[in-house]
């Protein structure tokens, strides 16, 4: 994979899988469709990257009836991850997301294991930077959840596109679950190169005046500010319990936000619900955490991500390189070696020795001054 | 016919701009509220929808709204609406002078009124009526003869129809419970007005009304589903092309969230409510209800 720094502040850059990211702000799959409704808002090529929708090996119609609606911070949809299929986003959408000068991940969903593994073939070579495998989707009924509140079928799906792709594969996980933490172990030990969470969490509203469920599918993913602590609370954990990078998604929608994930253990972030009401959110957050780090005399990510932990200096000490795939990465579920305390949700890992962070210096020399030059520049949008 | 007249609907690229309250007044249930949005106001035409934020975190999402009134020149929008709930009671108490950010303009518009030919029978339902007094505005402006039939729950629900009137164009109210016009549903006097146009045309109305024919009348419609259903069925007997605007549940409004589903008539699949329409060619969309 291609780790070229692309024009932006060398301190935002992050690295996962191998790839070198030219800041840690994704978009997140469902929530930017393809690109096109936001390219004429900001350049696409200002993102770390973009995580397009769910895709499949053929077009997919998505659920009838009321597919979105909104709750207390937040919102509920049931889309069914309507999508046009693999082939249109080879031969229309990609070709003009490169134009864009966009990093792409692939969202790639499936009603059976062999539908996951043909979408990874297909994309195999085509030059995006990441599988992401949605085993988390609540709204359809064939796939997506049902691999991903099973321990075996999790492994089993991320075991079979491991096989079928040398692209860097990301596994995005469900909350409904009684331990995501055992889920993030999974499929690690079955090969995935990073972790993504949370997916929505499973809810309902009822109409009272028509007394039926409100969505059609009666019960949708609950995304947006309302499920933020939970997301943090299961990056924190997961983060901990993992020697993979993680990717931190959940009701992020502003800076501040964006760098708490962050100190939990992130090494990127995805914004997903907040595009739909402020679709300059990931730009936003970008400037935000550019003028944060800043203030904050912060020089590089490197030294946020996972701050905030008692284990940050295993945290640091993590391999931003690709796994190695040639020999069989399957391991015996639960044999990460991961100790975690139920409450706090801090694991230790034999051998890491826990550090209290310290405290980062006023920022100075060159990077600290592309820095400023960029935070100057960022009214570009 | 109706292909020259669904390729003149209009679409444009929108913009989100801080909009200035400059009048805001209601019943305490139903409110017209005019903002100063310069870009939108320049570039909206009528049948399209602005998307409003209200409060920060909750509620989360904008609320859309179809324009009432566009006034390029003065740089304002008007909107029409009901307090329905979380959302818009917000909205109704914010002052004169608030900004509201506010995102447009979004979707396809009615088509140019200058394309099609024989009368415009614009039909509101309740808070369908307000987009007919911009599309009556551009149809007058056209040289278009326009009739406005409105219909309501009662009088208090025929906001805009004081907007229609004050137009000059004529204007047939209905109401279910006749406290304002005559009692009934705007089918009534639709069916009334299509068959005339036939009859001065020399249309024979009925089956086998070739599409090519130039229609002798145009109908534009916004209101309930149901509404929206069997105005597009007097429509199609009728020959007449006939364009209906929907109503959706929306997150974005701009085509990210696919969540506001029109099913097609023909083939499998969805439109987009808020991309492809909201105003759609009645017989390529089938409604619920």
């Amino acid at each position: 994979m291609s780790s070229e720094v692309k024009v932006g502040v060398p301190a935002l850059s992050t690295e996962l899988c191998g790839v070198r990211f030219q800041n840690p702000v994704w978009t997140a799959s469902g929530c930017f469709g393809y690109g096109r409704e936001f390219a004429p808002i900001f350049p696409l090529s200002s993102l770390g990257a973009i995580c397009v929708k769910g895709t499949a090996p053929t077009p997919w119609v998505g659920n009838s009836g009321t597919r979105v609606t909104e709750t207390p911070g937040g919102m509920l949809n049931a889309i069914g991850l309507q999508n046009p299929g693999v082939d249109h986003f080879l031969n229309v959408d990609w070709p003009w997301l490169q134009e864009q000068g966009a990093t792409v991940i692939v969202n790639i969903v499936g009603r059976t294991i062999d539908e996951y593994v043909e979408v990874a073939r297909r994309l195999e070579g085509s030059g995006v930077a990441g599988l992401e495998l949605n085993i988390s989707c609540p709204n359809v009924k064939e796939g997506g959840i049902a691999f991903g509140t099973s321990l075996e079928g999790a492994q089993a799906v991320t075991a079979a596109v491991r096989a079928a792709t040398s692209l860097p594969l990301l596994v995005k996980l469900s909350p409904n679950v009684t331990s995501i933490v055992d889920f993030a172990q999974a499929v690690e030990a079955a090969g995935a190169d990073a972790v993504t969470l949370i997916n929505t969490l499973v809810g309902m509203e009822i109409d009272i005046n028509r007394k039926r469920p409100v969505l059609g599918n009666v019960v949708g993913g609950l995304s947006g500010p309302a499920v933020k602590p939970v997301a943090l609370r299961m990056v924190w954990q997961v983060a901990g319990a993992v020697s993979i990078p993680v990717v931190g998604i959940g009701g992020i929608a502003t800076w501040q936000d964006a760098v708490q994930f962050l100190l939990a253990g992130a090494r990127a972030i995805q914004v997903g619900t907040a595009c739909f009401y402020n679709p300059k959110a990931p730009v936003e957050i970008i400037e935000g955490l550019a003028a944060y780090m800043e203030r904050e005399g912060v020089r590089s990510l490197d030294e946020l991500i996972g701050a905030a932990r008692p284990d940050f200096a295993r945290i640091r000490s993590l391999p931003t390189g690709r796994r190695s795939t040639s020999a069989s990465p399957f391991q015996t579920l639960g044999d990460a070696g991961a100790l975690c305390d139920p409450v706090t949700g801090i694991c230790e890992v034999p051998g890491a020795t826990p550090a209290v962070p310290k405290a980062p210096s006023k920022a100075t020399g060159e990077a600290a001054d592309a820095l400023r030059q960029w935070i100057k520049d960022s009214d570009r949008f | 016919m109706r292909e020259a007249l669904k390729a003149s609907r209009r679409k444009v690229q929108w913009v989100d701009e801080p909009a200035l309250v400059l009048a805001h007044e209601g019943d305490g249930e139903v409110f017209k509220l005019t903002l100063q949005a310069p870009q939108i106001a320049q570039m909206a035409a009528p049948g399209q929808f602005v998307m409003v934020k209200v409060g920060g975190v909750d509620p989360l999402l904008r609320r859309p709204f179809s324009l009432c009134e566009i006034r390029p020149e003065a740089g304002e929008i008007t909107l029409i609406y009901r307090v329905v709930g979380r959302g818009t009671g917000i909205l109704a108490e914010a002052p004169v002078g608030a900004r509201l950010l506010t995102m447009g303009p979004l979707g396809y518009s009615f088509p140019d009124p200058a394309v099609g030919s024989g009368e415009l029978l614009l039909v509101g339902g309740g808070l369908g009526i307000p987009p007919m007094v911009a599309a009556a505005t551009a149809a007058v402006k056209a040289g278009r003869a326009v009739r406005a039939i409105l219909g309501a729950r009662s009088a208090r629900y025929l906001a805009g129809a004081a907007e229609l009137q004050a137009l000059g164009v004529r204007v047939d109210l209905v109401t279910d419970d006749g406290t304002a016009g005559e009692r009934g549903v705007v089918t009534g006097p639709l069916a009334a007005a299509l068959e005339r146009a036939s009859v001065e045309t020399g249309d024979t109305a009925g089956a086998g009304v070739s599409a090519e024919a130039e229609a002798s009348a145009e109908v534009w419609a916004c209101g309930p589903e149901g509404m929206l259903k069997a105005v597009g069925a007097l429509a199609a007997q009728h020959g007449a092309p006939c364009f209906l605007s929907v109503e959706r549940h929306m997150a974005c409004g701009f085509g990210a969230c696919i969540g506001c589903t029109v099913p097609k008539a023909s083939g499998e699949g969805f439109f987009k409510a808020c991309q492809d329409g909201p105003v759609f060619l009645a017989e390529e969309v089938t409604l619920g209800v």
